[in-house]
Order: C-alpha cells, then sequence, then structure tokens
C-alpha cells in the first residue's frame, strides 16, 4: 500500500467520492486554483471543473448557508472553512438549520453535506488560526462530528461523510497534516462513523483522545510504559455519536480514565464523556476521570501556545493521578 | 401605466496624481508642503518596515506575516486624514494605519511574533485591535460611530475593510445602521484585487465596490488608492461629510497586493508576472516622489537621506523588538476577566506547578516577572 500522509489521503479521498459521485461537489474559499491553503484540495479543480470545485466569494456563513441549500436540493456538497477560527460565523447556520432541518420538516428534507474544517493549535499560526471548537458542534444535535488521526482513517472516514445521510463536520488536524503518515488503502472504502480506534492497548489506564491529541497521547504512553505503567490509548475517530461501548469496554477493563484534548475543560466535549462514565460505569471505576484540556482562558498568541495546549507530560501527570488516587 | 424611473445612481472615480506624477491641478486637494513630505516619508518607512518583516519571517524572526507591499498609500493617507479623537478600526494587514497613527512598528513585530504584548496598544490612541476573522470588525466600527453619536462628539470612524471582506454579511448590517443612523463611518474598501486567490472578478458582480453605497442611502466613490492626493481628497471630504452628521461613506480604493496574502501564500499559484509588473507601474510610492521631486519639495539628495533615516528607523525597531524579553507564561492568565473566578486562580496555581517542574528539569529557563492583571 502507498504511505500516504494526512493532507494527501484526504485529497484521495475527495477525489475518489467526486469521481463516483455524480451529485458530489466542493466549495469554499481557495478550494479551487490554490487547492485549499492546506492544498488539501489540490489538482481537484482541474479534474472536476470550476462547476464541481468551487472558489467562492469571502463569506463562511453563505458558504453553509449555500451548501444547504444545495444538499436541499440534492446535491452534496463537501464545504470548507478555511479556518477552526472562522467558524464561530458560520454557527448560525449549523445550529438552526443544519442539525434541525432533517427534524423540523419531519423527515421531509435530509441535508447529505459535509463541513470541513482544519482544527487545533501549535502550528505556530496566527491568532483564531488554532483553535478547537468541537464542543459547540458535538452540543449540537442533528449532525455528526468526525475527526480521524492517521492516513486511513481521514481518507475512509471523508468518504463516509460524503455518503452519511446526515450532516458531518469534518475536522482535520493541522497539525498531523504532514507528520501523519500512513498506510493508505488505493480503494474506495469507509471508516464507519461512530465507531472508535484502538490505538495502543494497555491494562492500568485508558487515555481517551482525538484528533492531534491522539499522537501526543500515544507519546505519554510511551513515558508511562517507562515508568511501569501500561497505558491504553482510545482515538475516538468519531466524537458525535460517541462510540460509548468502545468507551465503556476500555474502562471497565482498566478501571481508569483519563481524556485529553486540546479545547478548554469547562463545558468541553472531554466533560461530555467523563460524565458518561461516571453515569455507567461507576462501581468499575479506582478513581475519578480526569480531563486534561486547555487552561479556560483565551487562547494566547503562538510564543505560548505550547502552554496553553496540554503535552505529554501533562497527560503523563494526570494519568499518574488517577493511579495515585 | 408607463414605468416610472424611482431611482438612478451613478457613481464616479476619483484621480488627480497619475503613475507619471502628473496632477490634476483642478481636482487637486489643499495641503501642504509638510503635510505630502510627511505622507512620503510614512510610506517609505513602511515600505522599508514591510520589506524587512518579510526578511524576518523567512529568517525564522519572526511568523507569519501580511505584507502591505503596493498598498502604502491607502495604508499611510487615510489614517492620517484623522484626528486623535477618531477612531482607527483596521484589518489585519493594517501596520501602516497603525503606524501612520502613531503606533510603534515593534508592536506589530510582537504581533506577528506571536507575542501578545504587541496588541496592547497606547491608552491615548483610539485604535482598535484589528480583527483576524474578516470582516467581523465591520459592525463593531458603525457601533463605535454611533456611540460618538450618541455623545454627540464630531468624531468619526475608520474602517477598513478589503474587497473579499465586502462580501461578508457583516458588511451590509454595518452600513444598515450607519445609513438609517446617519453615523460617522467611513468605510474605506481597500481593494487590492484578490481575496487570497480569489480574483475580484470572482468576489463581486458589480462593476465597482463603491456603488454598493448606494443601497444603504451613503455616498459612494471609487479612487485610484495608489493616488496619495485622490485618497487625501475622498477620505477628507468623508472625514467632514460624517463631523456634520451627513452619515456614512463608502470609498472603494483600487490598490493592488504586489506581495503574497501572507508569507505562508505563494501568489505564483493564482496570478501571472506579467499582471504584477503592470501594476508595479502604478507604484504610489514612485508617484509620490516624482511629484515631491517636480516641485522641489524633495531633492535627490533629501530623498536619499530620507530613505536613509526609514532604514534606521526600521532597525531600531527591529532590534527593540529583538530585545523584548520573552513574556513570562503566567501572563496568559491576566486579564481574561475584571476579576478571575475561581477555575482561573485554581488553574493558574496548577499551571505555576508545572512551570516550576519544567524549570527543575532544565526545560524552562529563567522567566521575567509577571505582567497584568490577576485575579
Amino acid at each position: 500500500m502507498p504511505e500516504l500522509n494526512l493532507v494527501q489521503a484526504i485529497n484521495q479521498g475527495l477525489q475518489q467520492a467526486l469521481e463516483k459521485d455524480p451529485k458530489a461537489m466542493i466549495l469554499g474559499e481557495d478550494v479551487g486554483l490554490n487547492g485549499g491553503v492546506f492544498r488539501v484540495t489540490e489538482g481537484l479543480q482541474k479534474q472536476f471543473g470550476k462547476e464541481r470545485v468551487v472558489d467562492t466569494p469571502l463569506a463562511e456563513l453563505g458558504i453553509v448557508g449555500t451548501s444547504v441549500g444545495l444538499a436541499l436540493y440534492g446535491m452534496h456538497p463537501v464545504c470548507e472553512i478555511q479556518f477552526d477560527g472562522f467558524l464561530p460565523s458560520v454557527m448560525d447556520q449549523v445550529i438552526c438549520h443544519m442539525g434541525r432541518m432533517r427534524n423540523r420538516t419531519k423527515g421531509r428534507n435530509s441535508l447529505p453535506m459535509v463541513l470541513r474544517a482544519p482544527h487545533g493549535g501549535l502550528i505556530h499560526a496566527p491568532e483564531h488560526h488554532s483553535e478547537a471548537p468541537e464542543a459547540y458542534f458535538t452540543h449540537t444535535t442533528g449532525i455528526k462530528v468526525v475527526i480521524p488521526s492517521t492516513p486511513e482513517d481521514a481518507k475512509g472516514l471523508i468518504i463516509a461523510a460524503i455518503n452519511d445521510p446526515d450532516p458531518v463536520v469534518y475536522f482535520e488536524p493541522k497539525r498531523i497534516y504532514r507528520v501523519a503518515k500512513g498506510e493508505v488503502p488505493a480503494k474506495y472504502y469507509e471508516t464507519p462513523i461512530g465507531k472508535a480506534r484502538l490505538a495502543r492497548e494497555g491494562t492500568d489506564v485508558t487515555i481517551i483522545a482525538w484528533g492531534a491529541m491522539v499522537h501526543t497521547c500515544l507519546a505519554a504512553a510511551e513515558k508511562l510504559d517507562a515508568d511501569g505503567i501500561s497505558a491504553e490509548v482510545l482515538d475516538l475517530r468519531t466524537l458525535s455519536p460517541l462510540d460509548l461501548p468502545a468507551i465503556l469496554a476500555s474502562v471497565e477493563k482498566t478501571g481508569r480514565a483519563l481524556i485529553a484534548h486540546e479545547a478548554p475543560n469547562t463545558g468541553s466535549w472531554a466533560a461530555e464523556i467523563s460524565s458518561l462514565i461516571h453515569e455507567r460505569a461507576m462501581l468499575k471505576l479506582q478513581a475519578p476521570v480526569q480531563r486534561v484540556g486547555s487552561w479556560d482562558i483565551r487562547q494566547p498568541l503562538f510564543k505560548l501556545e505550547r502552554y496553553y495546549i496540554p503535552d505529554a507530560d501533562r497527560v503523563v501527570n494526570a494519568a499518574k493521578k488517577v493511579l495515585s488516587f | 401605466m408607463p414605468l416610472k424611473t424611482v431611482h438612478e445612481a451613478k457613481t464616479q472615480r476619483l484621480e488627480i496624481l497619475d503613475p507619471e506624477g502628473k496632477v490634476d491641478a483642478a481636482l487637486r486637494p489643499s495641503i501642504s508642503k509638510e503635510k505630502l513630505l510627511d505622507i512620503y516619508r510614512k510610506m517609505v518607512e513602511i515600505r522599508a518596515f514591510d520589506d524587512k518583516a518579510f526578511k524576518l519571517q523567512r529568517q525564522g524572526r519572526l511568523g507569519t506575516y501580511p505584507q502591505i507591499f503596493g498598498q502604502e498609500a491607502t495604508q499611510i493617507v487615510p489614517a492620517l486624514c484623522l484626528e486623535a479623537r477618531d477612531w482607527l478600526v483596521p484589518t489585519y494587514r493594517g501596520q501602516g494605519a497603525y503606524y501612520a497613527r502613531g503606533m510603534k512598528l515593534r508592536q506589530s513585530l510582537l504581533y506577528w511574533g506571536g507575542d501578545d504584548r504587541g496588541a496592547r496598544f497606547d491608552d491615548n490612541l483610539n485604535n482598535l485591535i484589528f480583527a483576524v476573522p474578516v470582516g467581523s470588525h465591520m459592525t463593531q466600527a458603525a457601533g463605535l460611530a454611533w456611540g460618538a453619536k450618541v455623545s454627540k462628539h464630531d468624531a468619526v470612524t475608520l474602517c477598513y475593510l478589503g474587497d473579499g471582506a465586502s462580501s461578508k454579511g457583516d458588511f451590509h448590517e454595518a452600513m444598515t445602521f450607519a445609513g438609517v443612523l446617519k453615523l460617522g463611518l467611513i468605510m474605506l474598501i481597500e481593494n487590492n484585487q484578490y481575496a487570497i486567490s480569489v480574483p475580484r472578478a470572482q468576489q463581486c458582480a458589480a462593476e465597482t465596490f463603491a456603488q454598493k453605497a448606494d443601497g444603504y442611502g451613503a455616498f459612494g466613490i471609487q479612487v485610484d488608492g495608489n493616488d496619495a492626493l485622490a485618497l487625501y481628497k475622498a477620505v477628507s471630504e468623508a472625514v467632514a461629510r460624517g463631523r456634520k452628521g451627513e452619515g456614512p461613506t463608502v470609498i472603494e480604493a483600487v490598490t493592488y497586493r504586489l506581495g503574497h496574502h501572507t508569507t505562508a501564500d505563494d501568489a505564483t499559484r493564482y496570478r501571472s508576472q506579467a499582471e504584477v509588473d503592470e501594476w508595479k507601474k502604478r507604484d504610489p510610492v514612485v508617484r509620490l516622489r516624482k511629484l515631491l521631486l517636480a516641485e522641489n519639495a524633495l531633492t535627490e539628495d533629501s530623498d536619499k537621506k530620507l530613505h536613509a533615516e526609514a532604514e534606521v528607523m526600521v532597525q531600531a525597531e527591529v532590534a527593540a523588538y529583538e530585545a523584548t524579553p520573552e513574556p513570562n507564561p503566567l501572563d496568559m492568565f491576566a486579564n481574561n476577566y475584571a476579576v478571575a473566578p475561581w477555575n482561573l486562580i485554581e488553574q493558574r496555581a496548577e499551571f505555576e506547578e508545572i512551570l516550576k517542574d519544567k524549570q527543575s528539569r532544565n526545560e524552562v529557563f529563567e522567566l521575567p516577572p509577571v505582567e497584568g492583571r490577576f485575579p
């Protein structure tokens, strides 16, 4: 199998989806001629033309709103919002319409659309280019939220997202766009939405993570291993709907869990997962579940972002805290 | 019944100083030699700074940086038409406008160097921190202009935006408020022909951006954005209208971004060198220089001296930027609230322990004193 990085894997998934699905189209700022600012859509306008890979005017809310309309008409739009920090302006469409259309119309209309956006920090980017806004989306009913951490899943999840009958928000961990490399099947395939991946087996503590943080946690697991602690790392891949059976199976095995993520803890998706574990597996727990997130402050500019987003040491410390309870 | 015309509109374009340095005497605004020389000096200085900042980024001494190369006139001139009591609301490509309003260039270097202290402006400057999410500042600018009106001040607000930002709903909302409330708001559209890679023709189907004003009962005009005199006249007149309570103005300044969108961009992917060369012939700095030389406000020698002084000033700003000690990481907890709540107090204490641990393992070295208000 050929080895691809995350950008190449998403690109290949999009390319195969556009080939297979005549209703699929891509729209967003700079996605056509420029191939996207991260080059995720590189070459697609050349192959599929300007009507299917569209450079839109600069209007994020318009990009998502017209995607809703395109999907209502029967198209399968894959729209891109260029940076995570530009997502707040589209929430009007996401919350009030994308997530509700099926239910509001009593099943008459559905929105088979995908909203792609880069996710996360630590690439020395400017302000509003490094954020982890997943909780705003996972809090919203009616939409699914996925985030891969490996090239193989990146390709399979984008294809699954495009084929899904409901709107899917597809986050791309930009820190590992080029450093996450791996073998990717050349064929057209789906990675199932709603299924977590066991990234590392262990027996003493479960570390739950998603996106780039999976790699931080794998590094933390190596450090823990050196101290004789066997950590299991669960890569959620889908944030909503959660793979609760996989979470509970691991936590019931180890009896101890922590959730590591890039967003601030307060009101985070980690808080929801922690709550579910306590509600469903209380008697199997040896210690309260810990959350390792960014601080509850505005994300600083890049000189200090490594102190804001959790590093492997903070994950190690939290694991030791859980184990010494 | 026959159709009646209920509305007709026309949009004018203002040009005063052409690329050869020839000036239209009838349209020329009243402006002293000293002021014109000041405009020229600041344009030269910001070009020297821009070039230096670009090189610093390439050398790894600065983060992502948005060049203003080619837009020196639109950056410097409008900001110089304001009084201290007026508000400036720039875009992220606004270092020139900030500089014209008295901000030191080291601030811009700190900000684009990833240091939050770069955005701590002097209290006596009515300059708003720019918004990175494009266009989200426009309704705020209308709010500032509204505040002046409610307070019965004759201050105006100058809001910069790009051709791209004019596509956002925020533009419509800002202009709707400004028109209805007759606010002293000047929307200066720096039409630099590209929103990253997307060309102006794909941004808006109307012939001009200036004509958008008509939809809000505002005055609109297009100017040659590389013409310092045309900008001066158009903005000064808009400021006067705003002060008199005659409502908002949209000025479309037609210019060109000669550099990349930012240092993270490669403009050769989406536009030709021939196009760039064509615009280089309309350079805003060169034509003002020609005028000043022709009118003996500048000599070859004084121009050389002025350029040398600009280099010295820029070097001093770079030196001040690079001599700034690293921020104390604890600073990020300051100023999130007027009074920090319990969770921040707890988390800061936890982070202080983490820092001590990192120091004990030599991962973090000596830290400067903590800055900012906490709790």
